[in-house]
């Protein structure tokens, strides 16, 4: 059925006023139609009165003295006074029949027996009046009219017709100006909204919404922009926090690390031994931690910035993969056809990613599963491409994955880190005027990422 | 017979009975009673005595007297002559004075100057009228009563 919900609010707003001037309007006309018809009747009922009063002055000679020839007579010029009258007939004072007239065509008609012993009666489009005909102060007949109201129904179709029309075009500039004037409620909810969903979708909130209104609506927006404020407040002092935090925690793990690191190279002892360099995977692993929050904090700022230089992805491919193959137990299958391509980009910052995504596709395919590397040329990009035969990634999570500090629902699985990885990877990417996402295998996923070969970076870069 | 003419006598006493609604006898009628005299028939002076009974005329009580001789009647408003009268129109008609409304029942005595005359057409009661009589006796006839009478010139 017809909802009212699913209507929108500038909808809504026409549709009220438009439906409050019919409602309006056809009372108005009802009313006026109605009271017009009564007293159109009221004016027929008076005048055939007063002329039923007439003939039976007329007729009281013709009664005293028997005549009923002359009466009839008097009745015919009906025809000629008031053709509207179909049917008379005078009745004399015991009741009977004295003269009758109807008009050529139709039956004669006792009115009497419809009448009974009202003065008048509408009967479909028919009025029958009485009227006794009295001689001083003594009745000695009665006069019944028969008459036809086809003007009456002429008169109710114009009506109607006209109030018909003056609906419609009523209704129609009911519905312009609530077409002009619902945009004054409308628009301001309307542009809130959409800054909503645009807020809600980019997370981004560039300027607060101007209204110089004070209902309701105003105050909506005042609400909301300053929401927004503090959003945007609370996300800065977020940043300048992780910013602040992870400077402040790499100071004293540099230390750590170096003292570490010299403990490692001094102790021969293997018990010892073992301890330390426990104690310095774990440093590095805090260090890595350290590191991602720095660049997350930096992305943040606007502080990353590439050393964009010519290199060998080849080259940059087969250093990683030997990296990560040296402490990871799945075999890395490279299956790529890559031939010394020149990428353009910062080196340092593409390894970071490839590190990312391969310790990543490694960590979610435990055990015997292997890891394969895949790569595809097309006359601007390159593509490569990272397979794992791990849990996969959902279609709900294919969205969400490269947000900051976003961690898999699933949990079932949990595996140590901030979120911050694909995070750091997409920007990275995107500086580089690549792209980045994720596909679903069977089983496992394809993390897939696209750099411009270095003959199409300068043009990318010059059309972003 | 007599059930016949008496019927026709009632019919004939209502007539001038409603004659008198219509005629103005102007300054005529000056009596405390208003009189219709009779020439010849009793049957109609019985119905007119019967209506004499209940209504009035110009709110005065009527006399009705049979006469025998037309100079009797003097002092009457309505003077009716009937068809068993022995006298011939043109004695009654200069006894008659001013202010008194003549009725007959003969064919044509209208034409010989009675102000109304009863006639018989198809069987039903007419009357005739002669507007001369009626104007120079000094009365005055309504047209209610006149439209349905023949006019005679």
């Amino acid at each position: 059925m017809f909802n009212l919900r699913d209507i929108s609010i500038k909808n809504k707003l026409i549709l009220m006023q438009v439906f409050t001037s019919l409602l309006v309007l056809s009372i108005v006309f009802g009313v006026f139609i109605f009271t017009d018809i009564n007293s159109y009747k009221q004016r027929k009922v008076e005048s055939m009165i007063s002329l039923a009063q007439v003939i039976g002055t007329n007729s009281i000679s013709t009664l005293q003295f028997d005549d009923p020839d002359a009466a009839m007579e008097m009745l015919q010029d009906l025809h000629n006074v008031s053709p509207e009258i179909i049917r008379a007939t005078i009745f004399n004072n015991k009741g009977e029949i004295f003269a009758q007239y109807s008009k050529p065509g139709l039956d004669s008609f006792r009115i009497k027996d419809v009448l009974k012993q009202r003065k008048f009666l509408f009967s479909g489009d028919e009025l029958f009046v009485s009227s006794a005909i009295t001689n001083n102060n003594e009745v000695i007949g009665k006069v019944y009219l028969d008459v036809e109201l086809s003007e009456l129904q002429q008169t109710k179709a114009y009506k109607l017709e006209l109030a018909a029309v003056l609906l419609i075009i009523a209704l129609l500039f009911s519905f312009l100006v609530a077409l002009g004037v619902q945009t004054y409620i409308s628009r301001r909810l309307l542009k809130l909204v959409s800054t909503m969903k645009n807020v809600s979708e980019t997370g981004d909130y560039a300027e607060p919404l101007g209204d110089d209104g004070k209902d309701e609506i105003a105050i909506l927006i005042q609400v909301f922009n300053k929401l927004m404020q503090q959003i945007k407040e609370n996300q800065q002092k977020k940043d300048e926090f992780i910013g602040i935090a992870s400077h402040e925690l790499k100071t004293p793990l540099t230390t750590i690390k170096g003292y570490i690191e010299m403990l490692n190279m001094m102790e021969q002892e293997p018990t010892k031994k073992q301890f330390v360099e426990k104690a310095m995977l774990n440093v590095n692993k805090l260090e890595r931690l350290i590191r991602d929050l720095l660049d997350v904090s930096k992305i943040q700022s606007g502080q990353l910035r590439l050393e964009m230089k010519e290199f060998n992805m080849n080259e940059l491919l087969t250093e990683t993969v030997n990296a990560v193959q040296m402490v990871s137990a799945p075999r890395i299958i490279r299956e790529d056809k890559l031939k010394n391509e020149i990428i353009y980009g910062d080196r340092q910052r593409i390894e970071q990613v490839l590190l990312n995504l391969l310790s990543n596709a490694v960590k979610y395919s435990p055990g015997e599963n292997k890891v394969i590397i895949d790569s595809e040329k097309t006359d601007k990009d390159l593509l490569i491409k990272i397979r794992d035969f791990g849990i996969g990634v959902t279609k709900d999570e294919q969205m969400h994955i490269f947000e900051r500090f976003y961690r898999s629902k699933d949990t079932s699985v949990h595996f140590s880190g901030f979120g911050l990885g694909l995070y750091i990877c997409r920007d990275i990417i995107t500086r580089h005027c690549g792209k980045i996402w994720v596909e679903k295998a069977d089983p496992g996923s394809i993390f897939i990422f696209s750099l411009p070969l270095k003959h199409s970076f300068k043009t990318q870069q010059t059309e972003a | 017979m007599a059930q016949v003419s008496e019927q026709e006598a009632n019919l004939k006493a209502a007539f001038i009975y409603n004659f008198t609604k219509y005629i103005d006898w102007g300054n005529y009628n000056d009596r405390n009673e208003f009189v219709i005299d009779v020439l010849g028939d009793t049957t109609i002076a019985n119905s007119l005595e019967q209506i004499a009974k209940e209504e009035t005329i110009n709110n005065k009580p009527i006399v009705v007297h049979v006469l025998e001789n037309p100079s009797q009647a003097v002092d009457c408003d309505i003077l009716f002559i009937s068809k068993n009268c022995h006298f011939t129109l043109d004695k009654i008609l200069p006894l008659v004075g001013k202010g008194v409304l003549t009725v007959s029942e003969q064919p044509g005595y209208a034409r010989q100057g009675t102000a109304f005359n009863f006639i018989i057409v198809n069987n039903k009661l007419k009357f005739e009228a002669n507007l001369k009589a009626i104007s120079s006796a000094g009365l005055k006839a309504g047209s209610q009563l006149l439209k349905l009478a023949r006019i005679i010139e």
